[in-house]
């Protein structure tokens, strides 16, 4: 009897010798419950056994079985950590499926679950020492299921933490391209690329919020659905990002499409567009991780977007300042680029334009011998509209100045031509004259422009004479001219409003009679020194505030 | 500026694209414009052999997941083959095994084909 006992001891110790080798062989955990199973359905003629552990040590879950099915796997209860032995679910179920034994399995303090074990074989109840023996068991394995329990969240961690590498990556890949300036086309491309390759998603859309609208940029959605259940929904973002209960429930239009996800992309916290993204292929949820990196990559993506668009305009206004600048030059060629040396007369004359192309004009034309032709003209409106008048209006006049008929025909028949080319209301003023260098006669016709100022012994005379505005109607009342005699230390000064305009920062004007008073001052200078005088003092008036109108003059002196 | 190659053969009714070098956000739009010209001659049987393939980001693996569909559609599909352990990973990591076959050898996802058929 005693040897048998001692036998029995001495398998006894051997199982335990052998399991201890055995199951701190290999850090797997299934090799571990499964050798832990075996074992003790071996020593016990037991035909059944389960092990259970806590799940994030909350929840029970049957972590390995022997002998019994799949279906009553899943019929397992969901037990608490703090319930077990009072839970009635798991009693009934133990009951039914005839669990005889439930062993806590301990690590340290940590009960980390419990395996249990059916009836013997033989229906042999379990003995006192069979359930010592099965403690002991359960205390070597507990260490080599504890060591594996470690390693599975390592391994998990680590795989988290490549994810989160992998993440980065691509984020640092895509900002690395988006930093370029690129078409925005590319960058939805590239952005749609990065998260269905990331997240496994097949269904998606990127759209662009623009003047209250959306703009597809990129989807796996027809198009128009894709507008028609947006436009259902009237979106509003509280947070980061819309769930697929808040889709489900309030904007059905877009769950009806498969839509689950909704992720913002913001600059600045303002919403520039909408990235919409179906269930993954694999059946997974979106992670927080998830959501974070689409809504990163979201905005790296729009920024780029809003970049470029920002980048084209700029571009697209160099462009046309490039433009402006070639006018600025013809328009330059168009006005008289040296004054004509004639034995009575000395000209001087000042045009600089508000902008890059004004609508101010002069021109200084010798008709033959002694005869020389002076104009000026203001062009209504201002920049490009009335550069084009002007330059029009300069290439009648040359022609008119070849046909040598008189000035005041001309001017009939230059308003009929100007007339033939305004629109939209707009005309010219315009003044013009011929010099005789022989009798000193100067005969001209005023249409409309500030009279100008002859200015003899201090006394001024206004240039009167003329007729209607140019280019408003064709001619109907036929234009006057009127012919003067010119002495010696006269002053002719022909000007724009963009002298008697100009304004200082109180926003007065220099006015005609400022202009006036200031001429009959000036003393018996050179043209040149007149028209020099003259812009000095209206910049002094101004007093640095940017000029509004463009000014033009002309000085005619006569020796 | 990245050195990325891509060349497609055919070895019978199989399409065998080979990358190599970096696929990333950069280099993407090249395979893509690949996948472009296959769809255009109704090709759809894709192996994807990456034994020269260095790195991949998510943009390059996006590819994939944005032809895939029209493959399989057209009863076709896309398989890869060749991959080093360190690409093989990112796929792996991100769960594409789930959703496209892997091969050692580009001749056994060739064959994969030709059984079907």
């Amino acid at each position: 009897m005693r040897d048998a006992q001692n036998i029995s001891a001495l398998g006894s110790l051997s199982t335990l010798v052998d399991f201890g080798r055995l199951i701190n062989s290999n850090l797997n955990l299934d090799f571990a419950l499964n050798n832990l199973l075996f074992t003790c359905l071996g020593k016990f003629h037991s035909t059944k056994g389960f092990i259970a552990l806590f799940k994030n040590r909350e929840y029970l879950e049957i972590s390995s079985s022997k002998g019994i099915s799949e279906k009553v796997v899943c019929s397992f209860p969901r037990v608490h950590a703090d319930s077990v032995n009072e839970n009635e679910e798991l009693k009934t179920f133990l009951e039914r499926n005839n669990f005889e034994i439930k062993q806590e399995i301990i690590y340290g303090h940590d009960i980390k679950g419990f395996i249990f074990l059916g009836k013997k074989l033989n229906k042999n109840e379990y003995t006192v020492q069979d359930k010592e023996f099965l403690k002991t068991l359960v205390n070597i394995g507990s260490s080599a299921i504890q060591n594996s329990l470690i390693i599975d969240e390592l391994k998990d961690v680590n795989r988290n933490l490549d994810a989160k590498v992998n993440q980065l990556s691509s984020l640092f890949d895509l900002s690395k391209e988006f930093s370029g300036v690129l078409e925005t086309q590319r960058i939805g491309k590239l952005l749609v690329f990065s998260i269905i390759g990331q997240l496994l998603v097949s269904k998606f859309g990127v759209v662009i919020c623009r003047e209250g609208g959306f703009e597809i940029l990129e989807s796996r959605i027809q198009d128009e659905i894709l507008v028609d259940a947006l436009k259902s929904s009237e979106i509003k973002i509280v947070q980061d990002f819309i769930d697929e209960e808040t889709i489900k429930k309030k904007y059905k239009a877009l769950y009806k499409i498969g839509i689950i996800l909704i992720v913002p992309m913001k600059i600045k916290s303002e919403i520039k567009g909408l990235i919409l993204l179906g269930s993954k292929n694999t059946k997974m949820s979106y992670t927080q991780s998830d959501i974070e990196f689409v809504s990163s990559l979201g905005s790296i993506a729009i920024t780029s977007i809003e970049n470029g668009r920002l980048f084209e305009e700029a571009l697209e206004k160099k462009r046309l300042e490039k433009d402006l600048e070639i006018a600025q030059n013809i328009q330059r060629n168009l006005l008289p680029k040296k004054m004509p040396l004639l034995n009575n007369f000395e000209i001087a004359a000042y045009n600089n334009s508000a902008r890059q192309v004004g609508g101010d004009y002069y021109d200084i034309v010798r008709l033959d011998k002694n005869r020389t032709l002076v104009a000026i003209a203001d062009v209504s409106g201002k920049g490009v509209q009335a550069a084009l008048l002007m330059a029009n209006l300069q290439a009648f006049l040359k022609s008119i100045c070849k046909q040598n008929i008189e000035l005041h025909e001309a001017s009939n028949l230059i308003n009929d031509l100007v007339s033939e080319n305004t629109t939209d209301g707009s005309f010219i003023t315009f003044f013009w004259g011929i010099l005789n260098d022989d009798t000193l006669e100067f005969q001209y016709v005023n249409m409309g422009h500030n009279p100008p100022l002859l200015v003899r012994k201090k006394e001024i005379t206004k240039l009167k004479i003329g007729g209607m505005i140019l280019g408003v109607m064709p001619t109907m009342i036929p234009y006057s001219s009127e012919k003067i005699e010119l002495q010696s230390n006269d002053n002719l000064i022909l000007f724009t409003d963009g002298i008697t305009e100009a304004m200082n920062s109180k926003m007065e004007e220099y006015s005609d009679e400022k202009f006036e008073s200031y001429v009959k001052k000036l003393g018996n200078l050179s043209a040149e020194k007149t028209i020099h005088s003259i812009i000095k003092e209206v910049e002094h008036f101004t007093e640095g505030v940017p000029q509004s109108d463009d000014i033009t003059s002309l000085i005619i002196r006569v020796k | 500026m990245s050195d990325f190659n891509v060349l497609t053969r055919n070895v019978g009714k199989v399409n065998v694209i080979d990358v190599k070098g970096y696929l990333d956000a950069h280099t993407a739009p090249e395979l893509e414009n690949e996948f472009n010209k296959l769809i255009r001659g109704s090709k759809y049987n894709v192996v994807v052999n990456f034994n020269d393939l260095t790195y991949i980001s998510s943009a390059g693996l996006g590819v994939f997941m944005a032809y895939v569909e029209t493959m399989r559609e057209n009863n076709g599909d896309i398989k890869f083959s060749n991959m080093k352990d360190d690409v093989f990973n990112i796929f792996d990591l991100l769960g594409f095994p789930v959703l496209y076959e892997f091969f050692k050898e580009e001749g056994e996802a060739i064959k994969k084909f030709n059984d079907l058929k």
